[in-house]
């Protein structure tokens, strides 16, 4: 009996701190807005609403016509969820995560995660090695080229 | 049932599918033909060599998107790639049989994507075209 009582005390541990790793880079994130998925993710993977902060969301939904070179625009209604959920998730949200925000200047609006210190800090080598200009990747934004789990969320070193 | 009576029975059951490829993009392409003679009472039809020539022009409107082509390739048979490298299916509704059969997913497209690339709003004619075109691929 003791040996039961042992072995699924040893499992729930085991359970409790798998669940406790999750955070970003690691599996098991949160749902998605499906509008955010379907509308965002379009033409890009929908990249996280916790890579960004606030600010930088608002920006690129208020000027929508001019996204990054081509036009994006969404009606009112179809914006409104993609909205919520991102003002309700972004990195400086109740459900951000501070790491992300490291180093971010108050008066600075990145609008590309790539130009986050958290992003520029995990991928130096990259950089260095100008892993980006390959012409299989295109560009730092294109995430799937590595992280082969980036269009669910999935940005850990074994994905 | 013989054989050949077989054959023959699954070539009458067939014949009004066949008839009927295409069938799905019917609504909007009528929408669209609507549109083209209210905006132009000489409009006489679609016409995919038209559609063609519109699908493979070069604008100046745009150095990032300067063509329908840029995202999806010159050949519409074939998968397409978005500037962020995400593939695109097939504009043919050969091989992307759903293509053209959601009208708010067609509107939302071509208004953002003429504006992108020819930088204005493409008219009805110019849309019943391309789909014409695309669906005769």
């Amino acid at each position: 009996m003791k040996k039961i009582i042992g072995i699924g005390a040893v499992s729930l541990l085991t359970l409790g701190a798998s669940l406790a790793l999750v955070g970003p880079g690691n599996s098991a994130l949160p749902q998605v807005e499906p509008a955010y998925v379907k509308e965002c993710g379009a033409c890009h993977i929908p990249y996280p609403a916790q890579y960004l902060p606030k600010r930088s969301w608002e920006r690129i939904l208020g000027s929508l016509d001019k996204h990054f070179g081509e036009n994006a625009t969404l009606s009112p209604k179809a914006l409104q969820p993609i909205k919520a959920y991102l003002d309700s998730h972004a990195a400086d949200s109740a459900a951000g995560n501070p790491r992300i925000m490291r180093d971010v200047a108050v008066n600075n609006t990145p609008l590309r995660i790539v130009e986050m210190p958290f992003w520029i800090h995990i991928h130096h080598k990259q950089i260095e090695r100008k892993a980006f200009d390959a012409p299989k990747v295109k560009s730092a934004g294109n995430c799937a080229a590595c992280h082969k789990g980036a269009a669910n969320g999935q940005f850990g070193d074994d994905d | 049932m013989k054989s050949r009576q077989f054959i023959a029975l699954s070539c009458i059951v067939m014949l009004p599918a066949m008839a009927y490829a295409g069938a799905a993009q019917k609504p909007i392409i009528d929408s669209y033909l609507a549109a083209a003679k209210a905006e132009n009472a000489a409009f006489s039809g679609f016409s995919a060599e038209r559609g063609r020539a519109f699908f493979l022009a070069k604008h100046d409107a745009s150095s990032e998107t300067p063509s329908c082509t840029t995202c999806h390739t010159s050949d519409p048979t074939k998968a397409g790639q978005t500037r962020a490298g995400k593939d695109v299916a097939p504009m043919a509704v050969s091989k992307t049989p759903d293509r053209f059969t959601d009208a708010e997913k067609v509107e939302k497209w071509f208004t953002r994507n003429c504006q992108s690339v020819i930088g204005r709003a493409c008219t009805a004619q110019e849309k019943g075209d391309f789909i014409t075109f695309m669906a005769s691929l």
